[in-house]
């Protein structure tokens, strides 16, 4: 099954409001209205695209080791995924 | 999801050349558990005060409604990015050559939406293609 669909089906579980998640459906639609709004704000239009010099940048990891992505780059291409944390 | 998801793409990115590193606000120690749970064979970095996601154009603040929210359901964005702010990240995938151009992006505004590891993996295949 594609990424996508197990998202769809995790959504679509969610938003019934039956088990296990059991949402409210007040909280469904304070996520729906938060999702619209970020939309509308244009805010992904204004994001770095195609085309664009990516930054460079240097982080810790998991186990507090310095990555930088000079270093990363000079080896090959690198793909980069930003996610909002572990919850 | 998407990070298992990437982890299961990893050894075709890997055969293309490329990396794959894993950006999230949180401090080192929920990176750490979250490393440890989906047993991701790639790193996930720490990107304290959204510093990064910013200068990619990707933080955004909650809106107050959202937080208390997010507040009832236990994420306490607060302690987990180690900031007061409840900032997050929008979900996206970055693909980056060797000259730090970027050869695709996918933001999502909409956090339920994601692109398949295979366009990434179709994208990196095109990239190596376009040096031999």
């Amino acid at each position: 099954m594609s990424l996508q669909q197990n998202l769809d089906d995790f959504k679509a579980k969610f938003e019934s409001g039956g088990p296990p998640y059991n949402a409210p459906k007040s909280i469904i639609e304070i996520f729906h209205r938060a999702t619209d709004e970020l939309r509308r704000s244009g805010l992904a239009e204004r994001a770095l695209k195609t085309g664009d010099r990516a930054p460079a940048f240097t982080l810790n990891n998991q186990d507090g080791n310095l990555i930088s992505s000079a270093d990363l780059l000079a080896k090959g291409p690198l793909v980069i995924t930003f996610f909002r944390g572990h919850w | 999801m998407e990070l298992e998801a990437l982890q299961a793409a990893l050894p075709d990115i890997q055969r293309l050349g490329a990396n794959l590193v894993a950006i999230c606000p949180e401090l080192e120690k929920y990176g750490r558990s979250v490393h440890r749970r989906l047993t991701l064979s790639f790193d996930v970095l720490s990107d304290r005060g959204l510093q990064i996601a910013s200068q990619f154009g990707l933080a955004f603040e909650l809106p107050d409604y959202l937080k208390t929210v997010y507040a009832q359901f236990g994420s306490k964005l607060d302690e987990f990015n180690g900031e007061n702010a409840y900032r997050l990240p929008m979900p996206a995938r970055y693909v980056i050559d060797t000259r730090s151009v970027i050869r695709s992006a996918d933001v999502s505004p909409d956090y339920t939406v994601r692109p398949e590891p295979s366009e990434t993996v179709r994208t990196l295949q095109e990239l190596a293609k376009g040096k031999a």
